[in-house]
C-alpha cells in the first residue's frame, strides 16, 4: 500500500489450543520492531479461514499433538494454502515440529517440510533433572530434550552473517536435519555456561551439536521458517534480528500488497466504552495479579496434558497484559471489535474468581489441576482478546498520525 | 509529580458511591512537601464534607532508612483538632505502591463498605459481611476473599462500629497510634475499613545518587550502639522503666520492624504457648503484636503481669479498642485483675487522656529514646519531630531514637529523589501550619 504509514507486514499469531506462554514472545518481538497490524488466531479462527490476507503465520512453544489436534485437517488445509499463496509460517519449538513429516496422527495431516528429528529414541536415557520436562511419548518411540536454557548457533548459509554464532535459548525444540529442498539457516554449535544439562553432556551433543537449529524451505509461493530454539526470546537480541531480517528478507520477496490493514478489516472501531472497558479489566488483572505473586511462593505444579506448568506462567500472561493497560490509558481512543468486550470482561472476572478458588484449594491441600486447566484456557482467550484491542489499537493510532490517513467513517459508540 | 509517586489523588465520595482520580501536582508537593502537609491542604479544601483523608509521605517506600509510615488525617472526635495519626507496621507503605498518594474520603455510605485499593485501581465494596465482626475476623475474611495472605488492612472493630470515642482504627491484627477516635469517625461512614495491596514500583530522578546517599545515611544509623538491641524492652528501659524490659522478657517471642526500618519497634508475646518453645506453632499468626508502649506501661501499672497485659492488648486489638483507653477505664473503674479488665475491654467508651497538643499520637513516647538530640524543650522537640516524621512518612518511635535522621537530610533525599527543591524554609512553614 503506497501511502501507508510503518505498521509492519500483517502477522498472525497462533494463541489457541495446544499453545504455551511463549507466544507471547513473538509479541514482544513483533512490537518492539513496530509491527502493529497483529491478528490473533485461535484453531477456529485458523480452520475459518483467519490466515487469508496475512503476510505471515507465528506459532510458538506448547503441546505440538494437542497443537496438530485442535487445528485438524480443516486446519492443516488452510496452513498449506496460506503458505503455497505466498505465506511465511514462522514455526519455533512446537510451531517447529507441527509442519515436519510425520506419520503418528494427527501429526501426519501436517507433512510440509523435508526434515527429522534428532532428538528422537526408543532407547530413552534416565533424566539428570526435570523428569517433567524430559521427553514426550511419540508412538513407541520418545522425543527427548538433552538440554534447556541457552544453547549456542552458528549462522549457516551464504548471507554475510555466515559463520557468526549467536545464542538463542532451547525449551524443547528439535535439532533438525534437514533433507530435500529445505535449506539449514542455522547448526548448533555448542553450549554455554547457562545451558542446563537434562542428560549427559556426551550425548547432548551427540544429539544436537552439528545439526540444524534453524531452517527454511519454499512451498508454493510462500516459506516455512522451523526455528529449534525460541529466537523470538525477549533476552536475545541477536537471535530477534536473525528472525526479523528473515521476516524483512520474505517481504522484500512478496510483491506489493494492496491489502488493508487487518484492523480495518476486523472493523475495530474506536468506541467511547473502550476506556471504561481497560478500567474493568485492568482491576480484575490486578487481582488476579495478586493471587498469582502469592502462589508463586509455594512449591506447585499442575501438568497440563503434555506439559508441565508452574505457577511463574500465571503471571507470564497478567503481566503481559498488565503492562500494556498504561498506553490504552493513555490512548485518545481505544479500538475493539463490536461484541468483543462483553467476552473480554467475562473472561477477567473469571479468570480472578478461578484463581482464587485455586487459592482456597491450595490453602485446604486438595487438588488444583483442574481449575489450573481452566485459568491458562482463559488466560489463553483473556490475552488474545485483549492483545487484538491492544493492537488494533495502537495499529490505528499510527495510521491517524499520518497525514494521508482517512479515519474510519462512524462515531463514536 | 513524577518520582517518589504515583502522582494521583483518590478522592472517595462514600454517599455517591464513587471515586475520581486527581493529578498530584508538582505545586502542591513543592509548597506542602507530602504526607500531613498536603494531607492538611486537601481536608481544607473539602471541608465542608469533613473528610478522612489518608496520606503518604514523600519518601515512604523508598530506601531513606525507616521509610515506612503513611497518615491519617481528620478531625478529631476526642480532641476537635485535625490530627494526624502515623499508620504503620507494613500498611504504611503499601498504600504508595498500591498506587495512590493520596486518598480523600467524603461522605457516609448509606451500608456498610471497606476500600479495597490495589495497583491504582479503587473499588469500594460491600462490607456487610464483616459489620460486627472483630478486627481479627474481619482481616481475616479480606485476606481470603482477596486471596492474598500479605493484603495490608485498616480495620475498625465493634468499637468503631457503635461510634465510640475509645475506638481505634487498627492495622492488620493489632492496635496501633489512633488516640484521636479515627475508628470512630470509620463507623460513623459506615466504613469497615481499607485493604490494600500493590505491585507498584518508585521511580527516583536520580536513582544512583540516591541510593548512594540514602546508603550513607543507613551506615551511619548503624553506627548507633542501640542497633544491637531489639524490641520495646531495651526502649522501656532507655524511657526509665528498667524493670518493664525484665517483667516482659517471660511472653516476648520475636520482634519485628516496620518497612526498612533499623530497629525493630514491635514485640510479638506469646499468651497461649510458650514463647521458648522450638517446635513450629500450629497457629497462623501466634502471639500478640505490641507496639503501644505507653499503653503496655500503663497495664503494667495497674499490676497486671506481662502476660495478663499482653492478653489485654489482644482483647483490645480485637475489639479495635485503644489499649490506653482502656487501660485508662481499668485504672478510673479500679480493675486490677485480667478479668476484669477483659470484661472492661468491650465496655471502653471514654477515650484516653490526650498528652500535648492533641495534632500527633502520643502513643510515640513523647521524649528522646536511646539517641541525644539537644533539645532544651522537650515537648516542642517531640512536636516538631512528629510532624517531620508525618511529612516525609518516617516511622515515628524511630524518628524519636535516630539523630542521624535530620531535617536536613529528608530535604536532601527528597530533592535528589523527587527532582524538587525543597528548603528549610519550606519545611518550616509546612511543620508551623500543621503542628498547631
Amino acid at each position: 500500500m503506497e501511502n501507508r504509514p510503518f505498521i509492519g507486514p500483517s502477522l498472525g499469531i497462533y494463541t489457541g489450543t495446544g499453545a504455551s506462554h511463549s507466544w507471547l514472545w513473538f509479541v514482544d518481538l513483533f512490537e518492539k520492531a513496530g509491527f502493529f497490524d497483529l491478528t490473533f488466531l485461535d484453531e477456529i479462527d485458523v480452520r475459518r479461514g483467519g490466515l487469508d490476507g496475512l503476510d505471515g503465520f507465528a506459532t510458538a512453544g506448547g503441546d505440538t499433538f494437542a497443537l496438530a489436534e485442535a487445528l485438524g485437517p480443516r486446519g492443516a488445509e488452510q496452513l498449506a494454502r496460506f503458505v503455497e499463496n505466498g505465506g511465511i509460517y514462522l514455526g519455533s519449538c512446537a510451531g517447529a515440529y507441527l509442519p515436519m513429516r510425520s506419520s503418528k496422527i494427527p501429526l501426519d495431516q501436517f507433512n510440509f517440510v523435508d526434515v527429522r528429528i534428532t532428538n528422537l529414541t526408543s532407547a530413552l536415557p534416565t533424566p539428570q533433572r526435570m523428569a517433567g520436562k524430559f521427553c514426550t511419548a511419540y508412538g513407541c518411540r520418545f522425543v527427548f530434550h538433552p538440554v534447556r536454557e541457552t544453547v549456542t548457533l552458528v549462522i549457516d548459509g551464504k548471507s554475510p552473517a555466515a559463520g557468526s554464532l549467536i545464542d538463542a535459548p532451547l525449551y524443547g525444540g528439535p535439532g533438525m536435519i534437514a533433507a530435500g529442498d529445505a535449506q539449514v539457516l542455522a547448526n548448533y554449535q555448542g553450549f554455554t555456561d547457562k545451558t542446563l544439562f537434562l542428560t549427559d553432556r556426551r550425548l547432548a551433543e551427540k544429539t544436537l551439536i552439528g545439526t540444524a537449529a534453524a531452517v527454511r524451505q519454499e512451498k508454493g509461493r510462500g516459506v516455512f521458517y522451523l526455528f529449534g530454539p525460541h529466537f523470538e526470546h525477549p533476552r536475545y537480541p541477536e537471535a530477534n534480528r536473525f528472525l526479523l531480517d528473515a521476516i524483512k528478507e520474505e517481504m522484500d520477496r512478496k510483491p506489493v500488497g494492496t491489502e488493508k490493514p487487518t484492523f480495518w478489516r476486523r472493523n475495530a472501531r474506536p468506541s467511547k466504552a473502550g476506556k471504561a472497558l481497560v478500567r474493568d479489566v485492568k482491576r480484575e488483572l490486578s487481582n488476579a495479579r495478586i493471587v498469582a505473586a502469592g502462589l508463586e511462593m509455594l512449591p506447585l505444579q499442575w501438568r497440563i496434558g503434555e506439559k508441565i506448568y508452574e505457577p511463574t506462567k500465571i503471571r507470564v500472561f497478567l503481566d503481559s497484559l498488565w503492562r500494556r493497560i498504561r498506553p490504552l490509558e493513555k490512548a485518545d481512543h481505544v479500538h475493539f471489535t463490536p461484541g468483543c468486550d462483553a467476552k473480554m470482561l467475562r473472561l477477567a472476572l473469571e479468570i480472578t474468581e478461578t484463581i482464587r478458588t485455586m487459592k482456597h484449594r491450595i490453602d485446604e491441600n486438595l487438588d488444583a489441576t483442574p481449575q489450573a486447566k481452566e485459568l491458562f484456557h482463559r488466560l489463553q482467550g483473556l490475552s488474545k482478546a485483549f492483545l487484538q484491542l491492544y493492537f488494533d489499537t495502537r495499529a490505528a493510532e499510527a495510521m491517524s498520525d499520518f497525514a494521508s490517513f482517512t479515519p474510519i467513517p462512524g462515531e463514536l459508540n | 509529580m513524577e518520582y517518589l509517586s504515583n502522582d494521583k489523588i483518590l478522592v472517595v465520595d462514600l454517599a455517591k458511591g464513587d471515586v475520581e482520580e486527581e493529578e498530584l501536582s508538582e505545586e502542591l508537593v513543592a509548597e506542602r512537601i507530602g504526607g500531613a502537609g498536603v494531607n492538611a491542604r486537601l481536608y481544607k479544601e473539602y471541608a465542608d464534607d469533613d473528610p478522612i483523608v489518608l496520606g503518604v509521605g514523600l519518601l515512604t517506600g523508598s530506601m531513606y532508612p525507616a521509610s515506612a509510615a503513611s497518615v491519617l488525617t481528620a478531625k478529631s472526635p476526642v480532641t476537635g483538632k485535625l490530627c494526624h495519626c502515623p499508620v504503620t507496621l507494613k500498611v504504611g507503605i503499601e498504600i504508595k505502591y498500591a498506587g495512590f498518594d493520596y486518598i480523600v474520603i467524603k461522605g457516609r455510605s448509606d451500608k456498610p463498605v471497606y476500600l479495597w485499593i490495589h495497583d491504582g485501581v479503587a473499588d469500594i465494596a460491600d462490607a456487610a459481611d464483616v459489620w460486627g465482626k472483630d478486627v481479627w475476623e474481619t482481616t481475616d475474611a479480606w485476606r481470603k476473599g482477596v486471596g492474598d495472605d500479605l493484603l495490608q488492612t485498616m480495620v475498625i472493630g465493634p468499637a468503631g462500629e457503635k461510634g465510640l470515642d475509645c475506638a481505634q482504627v487498627c492495622y492488620n491484627y493489632w492496635t496501633g497510634p489512633d488516640r484521636f477516635g479515627i475508628g470512630k469517625l470509620f463507623g460513623q461512614r459506615n466504613l469497615k475499613g481499607m485493604a490494600f495491596r500493590g505491585m507498584g514500583l518508585l521511580e527516583a530522578a536520580e536513582p544512583e545518587d540516591f541510593v548512594d546517599e540514602a546508603f550513607e545515611l543507613l551506615e551511619a544509623v548503624k553506627g548507633n550502639a542501640f542497633m544491637s538491641k531489639k524490641g520495646l524492652g531495651p526502649i522501656c528501659a532507655a524511657l526509665g522503666e528498667a524493670d518493664a524490659e525484665e517483667w516482659l522478657s517471660p511472653v516476648v517471642h520475636r520482634h519485628s520492624a516496620d518497612y526498612f526500618t533499623p530497629y525493630a519497634t514491635n514485640t510479638f508475646a506469646f499468651i497461649d504457648e510458650d514463647p521458648a518453645a522450638v517446635t513450629e506453632t500450629a497457629k497462623p499468626e501466634p502471639g500478640v503484636l505490641i507496639s503501644d508502649i505507653p499503653a503496655l506501661l500503663a497495664f503494667k501499672k495497674l499490676g497486671l503481669s506481662a502476660l495478663d497485659a499482653a492478653k489485654a492488648m489482644q482483647a483490645c486489638a480485637r475489639q479495635g479498642v485503644d489499649p490506653m483507653a482502656a487501660a485508662t477505664a481499668g485504672e478510673k473503674g479500679g480493675k486490677t485483675s485480667i478479668d476484669d479488665i477483659l470484661s472492661q475491654v468491650a465496655a471502653t467508651t471514654e477515650p484516653a487522656a490526650m498528652e500535648g497538643n492533641g495534632v500527633f499520637s502520643p502513643w510515640c513516647p513523647r521524649k528522646p529514646i536511646f539517641g541525644d538530640f539537644g533539645a532544651s524543650d522537650t515537648d516542642a522537640w517531640w512536636e516538631r519531630r512528629q510532624a517531620v516524621a508525618a511529612i516525609f512518612g518516617i516511622q515515628p518511635v524511630f524518628a524519636v531514637m535516630c539523630p542521624q535522621l535530620t531535617e536536613e537530610s529528608m530535604i536532601s533525599l527528597s530533592n535528589i529523589g523527587g527532582e524538587l527543591e525543597l528548603d528549610q524554609e519550606t519545611l518550616d512553614t509546612v511543620i508551623g501550619d500543621i503542628a498547631g
